[in-house]
């Protein structure tokens, strides 16, 4: 009995998740527009990481690239997990901010500038800690100042996800697209499991890892608002239905009566299912499937 | 001459069978026919087991009769102790706590990689004595010769209430351990996930069986041959072109046994890709001896296989295996059936070709797994990693390796060994004298426990290139060849550029451009998968990865 196949496609796919930071923001551009902005010939690395016997990277685990999408001029920011877990430091940090800076001054003056941010990210760089952590709070400002004029975009790809500082970015963002394959979390699995016990998350449980931070668990909660496959033809036409929406009525960070009345209706004393979440969280949340 | 008048012995002949009569009797009040309740079961164990007794534990790398070891460490070592455990390995726990309650003193086993550091502890604490350390085969094999086992505790899915056993897809050693206790009057007792009215199929009759008991759970199984393509590496891929392109094609392999490994799982995975553009279909890697690794769908999927036997099978490969029945050994009721003893056999007599990754080498090519502190032992790649001189038919594959122009000569199997120049955490992999010369000494081993032999080797392949070691003439050439392909570890340092040349020249070493691989391409977009979900995408769904493979 020969059998009928429907999986060809997928098999034939480009995934997205193989793809570095570089390709990644360059697929998202129409051909042939994009160009790299303090790229690695500008030779933009860490001074710290050296002194700590770290090997630095030319574009410190940032890729800036501007150029066209749906033909509208757009910024790519990505962040290279490959590359120090693609934590952020001070050049890095510097870098994002001042794409998004620089976004923001083309909008005010009128010319239509939209951004992406790429984001494969642990948070904040360990080996430049006030750094980090200082660039964590500029990309936050200057993110909330960017959405008033233009979408900005969050991709979660995978496979490192987005967990710390950068997932308050995340959380600022005007549209989450994220991966079956990609997380997303305040404090990661480990960073749980040494703080608060084995017993609270089992960092090797990786059923219970997606169950929490997975892609598929964020967009059915409504903390994501697209869930593509990984294949990157996906995640580009993602992209795009993205910036024809434009800049969302409401954001999701600005809905803080809505989500505090979500925290506050939780019963902490039980251990809640996943899916039970998904029930009530998604029921009020106007969120739209691009799928 | 004169000598003593011949006398006849005046003995019992029934030793052994009048002996487990006695200790089946003790049990009699409890069983209901074969069946044990769960409840009996240490008591049932203080009785069927005698102090000194020789005993098999059923417990691979793959599947444990975890409920019964679970279950002997509880018995009363007032009334049970110096047990004599065979076990092919000691892979949990309370297999070495036996040790420390006094319950077992001296174990023989093949293989002990997640306990191999207590092993070596308690071996120079002098709690635990080793027999010795074998190969599965070997081991198996003294089950029936200076082994023979007083009771086996063994497990299967199923039985039912006559005794018959279902032990599934992971059949593995359970058929011989049962059958070097059921012929000579050995007790066997079985763990069974459930007791049910009808068996798909009978792997073990009744007739073989004395005890039957159900266990509190399943019995432990681990997802031992899986390998997430993601994180296979271009250098990996980069070895895996050299080998497909200067050895499977060369020599034409078309039946061959793949080890555990990423560089293995990169080959698997290049076939439909690489192996394809090469042309390579239906002229190599056609019929195989290993588990039902996941890496092997997509090969299987693109038409490059026509059979695989199996050792044992794979967690999550299950429903994947019984929808292909063309390709895997199965049963009437639709699903796999392995042997451990019967697919060691299949690989060591009746296949072209061996590969496998090693930890560490020394000039010689001799290779172990063996690091300083760890008796980690031989497990099955020893059987499969050497040229059988009992071997009589040949194939293309075997005939070529021969180098000899004399009237007698024998073919040769292939037994190739990857190796990166330098191990994770910057220490080389090639060596002037192993890690397991120091490790035999120290555990008072009568030799070195080498995995590979050098002599067995006939090709080595590194990032740099393949040494084809079979066609080197004398040892001196044989030491260049390798020191070659060694990089810059110090054994690679030894090569000399001049001699190198020759020997390229000479086709005794190959560099990646000498047989057409360009290293540019070794990339993982070569990668006919490259995550898990391409594996379950090229099942069709079938394949359903355990939770601790799955990133979604």
């Amino acid at each position: 009995m020969s059998e009928q196949r429907n999986d060809t496609k997928f098999i034939n796919r480009q995934s997205f998740i193989e793809l570095n930071a570089r390709e990644r923001a360059e697929i998202l551009f129409d051909t042939g527009t994009s160009r790299e902005l303090a790229g690695p010939f500008d030779r933009m690395e860490s001074p710290w990481l050296a002194m700590q016997g770290v090997t630095p990277q030319a574009d410190d685990g940032c890729v800036v690239m501007k150029g066209k999408i749906s033909g509208q001029s757009t910024v790519v920011i990505a962040l290279e997990g490959a590359f120090q877990g693609g934590s952020l430091g001070e050049v890095s940090g510097e870098k994002l901010t001042a794409a998004l800076d620089l976004a923001c001054a083309d909008n005010e003056k009128g010319i239509r500038t939209n951004a992406v941010m790429l984001l494969e990210t642990g948070g904040v760089r360990l080996q430049e800690a006030n750094l980090g952590l200082a660039s964590i709070a500029e990309i936050m400002a200057s993110i909330l100042v960017l959405r008033r004029h233009v979408p900005v975009i969050c991709i979660i790809a995978g496979t490192v996800g987005c967990f710390g500082g950068m997932s308050l970015a995340a959380g600022l963002a005007s549209y989450v697209v994220m991966t079956r394959e990609a997380r997303l979390g305040m404090n990661g699995p480990e960073v749980i499991e040494q703080t608060s016990g084995v017993e609270e998350f089992d960092s090797s449980d990786r059923a219970l890892i997606w169950a929490i931070h997975g892609g598929e668990q964020r967009f059915a909660m409504g903390l994501a608002d697209a869930l593509v496959e990984d294949d990157a033809q996906q995640m580009v036409e993602a992209v795009q239905s993205f910036i024809a929406k434009g800049v969302p009525a409401v954001h999701r960070s600005s809905e803080i009566a809505l989500y505090r009345s979500h925290i506050a209706a939780l019963d902490a004393s039980r251990q809640w299912d996943p899916k039970e979440l998904r029930a009530i969280w998604k029921a009020d949340v106007a969120t739209e499937d691009t799928q | 001459m004169t000598h003593q008048p011949l006398e006849p012995l005046q003995r019992s002949w029934t030793t052994r069978r009048d002996e487990k009569r006695r200790r089946m009797q003790q049990v009699q009040p409890w069983m209901n026919g074969p069946i044990l309740p769960s409840t009996k079961i240490i008591e049932a164990l203080e009785s069927l087991i005698v102090s000194g007794d020789r005993i098999v534990l059923e417990g691979d790398n793959q599947k444990q009769a975890d409920f019964l070891s679970r279950s002997l460490v509880k018995v009363d070592v007032k009334k049970l102790h110096d047990l004599h455990l065979i076990i092919s390995s000691i892979s949990r726990a309370e297999h070495l706590t036996l040790f420390e309650l006094g319950i077992a003193k001296k174990v023989d086993f093949a293989y002990a990689g997640p306990q191999s550091l207590r092993v070596s502890q308690l071996l120079e604490d002098g709690i635990l004595e080793i027999g010795a350390i074998h190969t599965y085969v070997e081991l198996y094999a003294r089950l029936l010769v200076d082994l023979v086992p007083n009771v086996v505790l063994v497990c299967a899915e199923q039985a039912d209430a006559q005794g018959n056993l279902y032990t599934g897809p992971n059949t593995e050693d359970t058929p011989v351990i049962v059958e070097a206790a059921a012929f000579h009057d050995g007790i066997v007792i079985v763990q069974v996930n459930e007791i049910v009215d009808k068996l798909p199929r009978v792997d073990i009759p009744a007739s073989w069986v004395d005890v039957v008991v159900e266990a509190d759970r399943p019995f432990a199984v681990e997802p031992l041959f899986t390998r997430d393509p993601r994180h296979i590496n271009d250098l990996q891929i980069l070895v895996g072109m050299m080998v497909i392109r200067g050895i499977y094609e060369r020599h034409q392999i078309h039946s061959l046994n793949h080890g555990i490994g990423f560089d293995t799982a990169a080959i698997e995975l290049l076939l439909p890709t690489y192996g394809e553009s090469l042309g390579l279909r239906g002229k190599i890697c056609e019929h195989w001896t290993l588990n039902p690794h996941p890496t092997m769908i997509p090969a299987i999927e693109s038409g490059w296989v026509k059979s695989i036997h199996c050792f044992g099978s794979e967690v999550g490969m299950t429903d994947y295996i019984a929808a292909r029945p063309d390709i895997f050994f199965t049963g009437r009721d639709g699903s796999l059936r392995s042997n451990r003893v019967l697919c060691q056999l299949a690989g060591q007599y009746a296949v072209d070709a061996f590969i496998g990754s090693t930890l560490q080498m020394d000039a010689d090519a001799n290779s172990s797994t063996v690091t300083t502190g760890r008796l980690t032992g031989f497990g099955g790649a020893p059987n499969m990693g050497h040229d059988p001189h009992g071997r009589r038919h040949s194939s293309h594959a075997w005939l070529e390796l021969i180098t000899d122009k004399g009237p007698i000569v024998h073919g040769r199997k292939v037994v190739v060994q990857t190796i990166e120049t330098f191990q994770s955490g910057g220490l080389p992999a090639f060596v002037e004298t192993l890690d397991a010369v120091q490790v035999g000494k120290k555990a008072g081993m009568p030799i070195a426990p080498i995995m590979i032999y050098g002599d067995d080797v006939s090709h080595v392949v590194t990032e740099e290139g393949i040494a084809y070691l079979y066609k080197a003439e004398g040892q001196q050439e044989r030491r260049r060849a390798l020191a070659a392909v060694a990089g810059v570890s110090p054994v690679g340092l030894k090569a000399v550029a001049s001699e190198t040349a020759a020997l390229r020249r000479k086709g005794v070493v190959a560099y990646p451009e000498d047989i057409g691989v360009h290293r540019m391409e070794a990339k993982r977009s070569l990668l006919a998968a490259r995550s898990m979900e391409d594996l379950v995408a090229w099942s069709g769904g079938l394949y359903n990865p355990p939770a601790k493979f799955r990133g979604w």
